[in-house]
């Protein structure tokens, strides 16, 4: 057993391209999924506040069920489990879609959290003025409360990044899947692995200081 | 003819019965003051009159004709015609001044931005507050503060302005800015509905004062008479504390 030893510079430059093609697939699906995450989550998470009893139950139980189960098994639901119900998508798609259902439950409760840390008088301010429910939460409400959760909401954006490498098991060439194909072909674990890591810390480290900037911006408001 | 009519409003809550069968009018133009010692179901009763409180029994009807209280109400109608200055401004802190003044105009009338920013204009410089038009509320003082709070409800050009004890947040030194521009108001005709602590105010600019206490109205009248000449004991007692 040749061990860390078994790291070779070479093999490690060659197989950068491929890595990098790998972290773009990575920031790619990860990006479409809290874009479509944040509108899911803002739906939700409004439903987690409403007074309409079917609403609040929907949202409340539809983010009990995901924060509930694995990702990784929500992933397999979707892949293997939706063509059975004649709904069959490809491999990148159904990872897009796994990962929206997953992130917007989480970011659900982080706008719920955001909403909640507006003062009450602003949304009653808003009405007494005559605008409906809508336009008070789209004018007033959100602007405030997006403000307020902007650091939590680039947490998850870190967390699902670290967490999209799970779509290697639907053979989605996203660069955990890229690491894992080079190691198999060249039997060599440590360098790709040790690229992967390297890669996801690249992504990873300058996202979490621009959270912390944020947060030292915003006065680190403690938010759910 | 009464410009607001409030008939037998009951509101409880919980078991709580804050507000025991009120009766009221306001006639166009008159300004009512209503006092009374807290928790008398002072601010309840002006929250009850745009829908902030749902109340439990009884009508509220605005011009004679349409029933504020009635479960299908257009509210956001209805709102648009009685404006509401709140104990702790409630200014939106990420817009301006100005911005503050028109979003409603803009977004519920669907006044052009530049009929809507003329309009705010004009409000500030009714308030003295035309050189903090591009100020957000945290940038001015309490009593700035308010005075925006009054220029954007009068942006709806309402028919009734309520008032729920909008001085009570501010520092002694910034009451006079914000009252004088009540008082002005009133001069200039406003249907006013105000509930305060400050008895020169409603000595000097109030047609009527209402008494409250534990969720009835316990005696109406003119200032002079109420403050002078009070004919029930517990408005006495309440006026012996405070004057």
């Amino acid at each position: 057993m040749a061990g860390i030893s078994q790291f070779d510079p070479q093999l490690f430059v060659k197989i950068l391209p491929s890595l990098a093609y790998g972290a773009y697939i990575t920031v790619k699906l990860t990006s479409i999924s809290i874009l479509l995450g944040l509108i899911l989550g803002t739906i939700l998470g409004m439903g987690r506040i409403s007074k309409n009893p079917l609403f609040f139950s929907i949202s409340t139980s539809y983010v009990e069920f995901i924060r509930g189960t694995p990702l990784l098994v929500q992933i397999m639901i979707v892949y293997y489990g939706l063509p059975a119900i004649g709904l069959n998508l490809p491999a990148e798609p159904a990872g897009i879609l796994a990962l929206t259902l997953n992130s917007g439950a989480y970011i659900a409760e982080i706008i719920r959290a955001g909403i909640q840390s507006v003062p009450k008088g602003q949304m009653e301010a808003a009405r007494s003025l005559g605008m409906t429910y809508l336009q008070s939460m789209r004018y007033v409400i959100f602007p405030q409360a997006f403000r307020n959760v902007l650091p939590a909401l680039g947490n998850e954006f870190i967390a699902l990044l670290k967490d999209s490498s799970l779509l290697s098991v639907i053979a989605i060439a996203e660069l955990t899947r890229v690491g894992k194909q080079i190691y198999s072909t060249t039997f060599n674990a440590w360098t790709p692995l040790l690229g992967v890591a390297l890669f996801y810390l690249m992504m990873t480290l300058p996202l979490s200081r621009l959270v912390n900037y944020a947060q030292r911006r915003i006065g680190g408001h403690e938010l759910a | 003819m009464s410009l607001l009519k409030i008939i037998d409003l009951h509101k409880y809550f919980r078991e709580n019965h804050v507000l025991k069968g009120i009766n009221m009018e306001i006639k166009k133009g008159e300004v009512v003051v209503v006092i009374g010692p807290s928790g008398s179901g002072k601010s309840t009763l002006l929250r009850c009159i745009n829908r902030l409180e749902e109340p439990d029994k009884g009508k509220i009807i605005i011009d004679g004709e349409i029933e504020i209280t009635h479960p299908k109400a257009d509210l956001n109608k209805i709102r648009q015609r009685i404006g509401m200055v709140f104990q702790q401004f409630n200014l939106f802190p990420h817009l301006t001044a100005l911005q503050n003044i028109t979003l409603a105009p803009i977004k519920v009338k669907k006044m052009p931005r530049d009929e809507a920013e003329a309009l705010g204009m004009e409000l500030l410089a009714k308030v003295g507050l035309a050189d903090k038009a591009h100020e957000y509320p945290h940038q001015l003082s309490g009593g700035q503060q308010q005075r925006v709070a009054i220029a954007r409800a009068l942006a709806m050009n309402p028919e009734i302005m309520l008032f729920d004890e909008v001085t009570s947040a501010l520092d002694p030194e910034l009451v006079k800015e914000v009252l004088d521009v009540m008082k002005q108001l009133a001069r200039d005709g406003m249907t006013m509905l105000v509930v305060t602590h400050e008895m020169g105010f409603a000595r000097e600019v109030g047609d009527r004062i209402v008494f409250m206490d534990e969720g009835v109205i316990v005696e109406e009248g003119k200032p002079e008479k109420i403050f002078t000449d009070p004919q029930n004991e517990r408005t006495r007692k309440f006026l012996s504390m405070i004057l």
